[in-house]
């Protein structure tokens, strides 16, 4: 079952170093003679397609606790993965050995699921070039540990310093530098460098009678490392603790249907949760997906257009290529409530006599590639936040939210809210614990009455799961307000 | 290539550049799985992986790095990085690899490799798929698709060497069998889920039996609807459990309660549930999946009560975090290759009760009995819990019609004390977290 979840500015800082001169230009992973020779041999049984993927990860992640430097760490994964394909059928094999036998191995391993005897024939392949949808200038595994610890100190401080509540503080910054290489028997030869930071801040506050409560916030993206000029982690630290305190004193949340009313941002995995997983093309070639077969229809409501954009510039989903060589795209999903288009990968859009969206994609070469989302949300209307407040006579107004998780099938989705207040006469009143939204997909998308003009990218740190694969995803949505909402909660009547 | 001396040698390397103490956690394995559709293969999937993390103290100083490639310039590399990040790392008198005290002896574990799964004949997989998918599909003609039946094996070898005198490895098999169908009926689409993960062939359930089982869980959910908000008795069937105990022991990680970040962190020697709830974390689990001689960091494993007849007894530690809250190491270090040591359970389960679940929803009268949750499950820091359920209504002690799209909502600590029957059933499904079927005395349940 797919599921998400995470885990103001201005300042200037001498902590952090001058940019790097230019980029040298990388020598290829793979020589392309040796990625020929693989898919010559992955084919030599007379499969369909084949396809190499190289990759190369090097991850840098440091954390921190108890005001101290914990650990920090550096790896590197790389490896190669052979996929070939016959009919509808799919043969893979990887080797993390990149020795030129072990990677002949692995690719007429991958070249067993073809039935044929088939002689070898040559395949060609030549360099495509890759759009580029973020700018970075300096390889961030070339920037110091302590530079990146020192963003986790300045966290902690600040942390604490804002409220003599807050007990805890946990935080962790992570990035990583990962190439790829992906070449095909259509002749495709791709490359990309791909950066990723995040840092992110656990805090716990300790109220009156043991009550405890968790904040938690993130930011990062394909960003610079000069991303923390602009986004201090100060201010991530502030929020993390501002939600922890915020929540202290939090009454039961009063269970059953209520108006609801989400804060802009993050909430966007409402749309991840209750669309976006059923619009992946293999729950709908498969026929599991209950938006199967609906093209055309309408799903929602006239207010609710859903987009796709793997070509954010800068956002945690955002993608060149994906994980099959193919560029990113901007997809509508839905627009004014109609079912517009689905997700492809290559092998479904293949299956099903489409063409890919760019939304191939795979957790790392130990894995097989599968339609996914990129950053998913929804277009602004033209309602002000503010009014959409003050007409909801009691309701709750979700403010921050932990994650979600859908049943593609009977569409049930639910998401956590962590940080939720009762609404009465169109303000905000008392905050409320453990509330949770669950709803299935199109019903909750046809109650969505009023749709803000406050578009909001959530700050990157998200993180989608599908069958055992994680891969970083961006969402967004305005301020929304949907009716009629089952709320979980602990309190009835 | 003997792994176990290569582990020392990098270890000895990096002693010899500067490191005071030095300890190489070495992974190897080789895997395949099938997935099956319309009784044809969809993929299958084959590979070999290895890796090495090697962690240093450099004067107090705490170092990490991993990799991937075992080529002698990568091993190289691999040890500089790790010293460099220690030099840079801050000083921490805590920082320390577990010492021989610590290390101690390794109980017996039993066999933990099963040759019959080392030596699987590559069509097994295919064979035990097709024939969970057939079985399913004759179930009931409602059984409209299968989003995925599956089958794999791994086999895997690890070696842990410390200059503190750790040398050891062991190498153990598993072997997997799912079945996911999608019934169908009146438009509406409902998924079932079962499947079986053991160490030995011998312990797999048959195959026709996991097909069968999946499609009687996603034909019974047919026709499921709301019901009223309100609070009842709730039943966990053994899957839905052990995600809740899985939730209860992630509060009782030594580390969480050292930082006083968990739920239960006050309650240590109190009495939170009734005399029939004992809640055990044991790595010398008899054929258990994640039985082993040692941890992550080469430290004994071992039994540990987490919950004794209702009373909070132990709670779970790596070296590190027991140095810090001055406690003993409980061989619950949890790692890959890839990562430093965490705290994590081993085999986790919930002691079985007397009565069969049958008796357990009879006496319930009227109530829920939740076949699945959807969300994350407990807050380890507050215990609360809400979570999406699905499940049967039951009604005059017996199983009536499907309920979905309803929430259940609680707390871990009067849960624990509402928890008043536990089953006969207990089972490992799908992992080294096992339970049998609970019932809580009351929950609310939010729905219309």
């Amino acid at each position: 079952m797919p599921r998400a979840s995470a885990p103001t500015r201005r300042a200037t800082s001498s902590q952090l170093a001058p940019l790097a001169a230019r980029r040298p230009t990388p020598s290829p992973l793979l020589p392309q003679p040796l990625l020929e020779r693989l898919l010559a041999v992955a084919m030599a049984r007379g499969g369909d397609f084949a396809e190499v993927y190289v990759e190369r990860t090097q991850t840098t992640s440091v954390s921190l606790e108890e005001s101290r430097i914990k650990s920090a760490q550096t790896g590197l994964v790389q490896g190669v993965g052979v996929r070939v394909i016959s009919g509808a059928k799919v043969g893979y094999a990887y080797s993390d050995d990149w020795d030129e036998p072990a990677l002949l191995r692995a690719a007429s391993t991958a070249a067993m699921i073809a039935q044929g005897t088939g002689a070898e024939r040559a395949f060609p392949v030549s360099r495509v070039a890759v759009p580029s949808h973020f700018h970075i200038p300096a390889s961030l595994a070339d920037v110091e540990v302590a530079q990146k610890a020192a963003l986790l100190t300045r966290a902690d401080k600040a942390a604490r310093a804002f409220d003599s509540r807050v007990t805890q503080v946990n935080g962790a910054y992570v990035d990583n530098t990962r190439r790829i290489a992906v070449a095909n028997t259509e002749g495709r030869y791709t490359e990309d460098a791909l950066e990723m930071c995040r840092l992110f801040v656990q805090v716990v506050a300790l109220g009156k009678r043991d009550e405890r409560r968790m904040g938690q916030f993130g930011s990062g993206g394909r960003v610079p490392f000069t991303h923390w000029l602009t986004f201090p982690p100060e201010d991530v630290a502030r929020e993390a603790a501002r939600q922890a305190v915020a929540t202290l004193g939090a009454v039961d949340c009063a269970a059953g249907p209520q108006t609801v009313v989400l804060a802009p941002g993050w909430s966007g995995i409402l749309l991840h949760e209750a669309v976006g997983h059923g619009l992946e093309a293999d729950f709908i070639r498969k026929g599991t997906s209950l938006f199967a077969g609906k093209l055309g229809e309408k799903v929602a409501s006239d207010l609710v257009t859903v987009i796709d954009d793997g070509t954010v510039a800068s956002g945690r989903g955002t993608l060149n290529i994906d994980d099959e060589g193919n560029p990113a795209e901007r997809k509508v999903l839905i627009e004014n409530g109609v079912l517009k288009g689905y997700l492809y990968d290559g092998l479904n859009a293949k299956l099903m006599g489409q063409r890919s969206t760019g939304s191939g994609r795979r957790e790392s070469f130990r894995h097989l590639p599968m339609p996914r989302m990129t950053n998913t949300f929804l277009a602004p209307g033209n309602h002000h936040p503010e009014d959409i407040l003050k007409e909801v006579k009691r309701g709750l107004y979700c403010a921050t939210f932990g994650g979600g998780q859908v049943d593609i099938s009977n569409g049930n989705f639910v998401f956590e809210v962590s940080e939720a207040y009762q609404i009465e006469d169109g303000k905000l009143g008392r905050p409320v614990k453990n509330a949770i939204l669950i709803g299935v997909g199109p019903e909750a998308l046809k109650n969505v009455s009023r749709v803000g003009c406050d578009p909001m990218p959530d700050p990157g740190m998200g993180t989608c799961g599908k069958n055992g694969q994680s891969v970083p995803v961006g969402v967004g949505l305005p301020t929304v307000r949907i009716d009629n909402v089952t709320v979980g909660g602990t309190q009835v009547g | 290539m003997d792994y176990q001396k290569l582990a020392k040698r990098i270890v000895q390397r990096a002693e010899k550049k500067g490191a005071r103490q030095a300890e190489a956690f070495l992974e190897v394995g080789r895997q395949s799985s099938v997935r099956v559709r319309d009784g044809q293969i969809e993929d299958l999937t084959q590979s070999t992986s290895k890796g090495v993390g090697l962690r240093v103290i450099v004067k107090d100083r705490l170092g990490f790095a991993f990799t991937s490639d075992f080529e002698p310039a990568g091993l190289e590399r691999l040890v500089d990085q790790a010293v460099k990040l220690a030099e840079a790392a801050a000083p921490s008198k805590l920082n320390g690899l577990p010492g021989k005290k610590d290390l101690g002896r390794y109980a017996d574990t039993g066999a933990l490799f099963d040759p019959a799964v080392a030596n699987l004949p590559g069509d097994w997989k295919v064979k035990a798929a097709l024939e969970a998918e057939k079985a399913g599909r004759e179930v009931d003609p409602r059984i409209a698709t299968f989003n995925a039946v599956g089958a794999g094996d791994f086999v895997s070898e690890v070696y842990v060497a410390s200059s503190e005198g750790m040398s050891g490895g062991y190498s153990g098999t598993y072997v997997y069998l799912y079945a996911m169908p999608v019934a169908s009926e009146a438009g509406q689409l409902q998924k079932g889920y079962w499947l079986d993960y053991k160490r030995f062939l011998a312990d797999l359930e048959d195959p026709a039996s996991i097909g069968r089982e999946a499609s009687r869980r996603a034909v019974r959910m047919l026709g499921a609807r709301r019901v009223k908000t309100q609070q009842v008795p709730v039943l966990f069937d053994p899957l839905v459990a052990a995600s809740f105990i899985g939730g209860l022991a992630d509060a009782a990680d030594g580390n969480a309660v050292h930082q006083k970040a968990s739920v239960l962190a006050a309650h240590h020697g109190k009495r939170l549930a009734g005399a029939h709830v004992t809640l055990v974390d044991d790595g010398l689990l008899p054929r258990g999946l994640s039985t082993a001689p040692f941890d992550g960091e080469g430290v004994p494993t071992r039994r540990t009560p987490i919950l004794e007849k209702g009373v909070l007894q132990n709670f779970l530690y790596d070296a590190y975090t027991a140095r810090k809250a001055k406690a003993r190491p409980t061989g619950n270090a949890t790692r890959g290759y890839s990562s430093l040591p965490g705290i994590g359970t081993s085999n986790l389960y919930l002691e079985p009760g007397a009565k069969s679940p049958e008796d357990l929803i009879r006496e319930t009268g009227r109530g829920f009995y939740v076949t699945s949750l959807l969300g994350h499950g407990a807050d380890p820091v507050s215990g609360e819990l809400s979570a999406g359920a699905n499940g049967l209504w039951i009604e005059n002690g017996e199983l009536t019609h499907a309920v979905q799209e309803v929430t259940v909502a609680g707390n871990l600590l009067t849960m624990l004390q509402d928890l008043d029957g536990v089953a006969n059933d207990l089972q490992f499904r799908g992992g080294s977290t096992g339970a049998p079927t609970v019932r809580f005395r009351q929950l609310t349940l939010s729905g219309e």
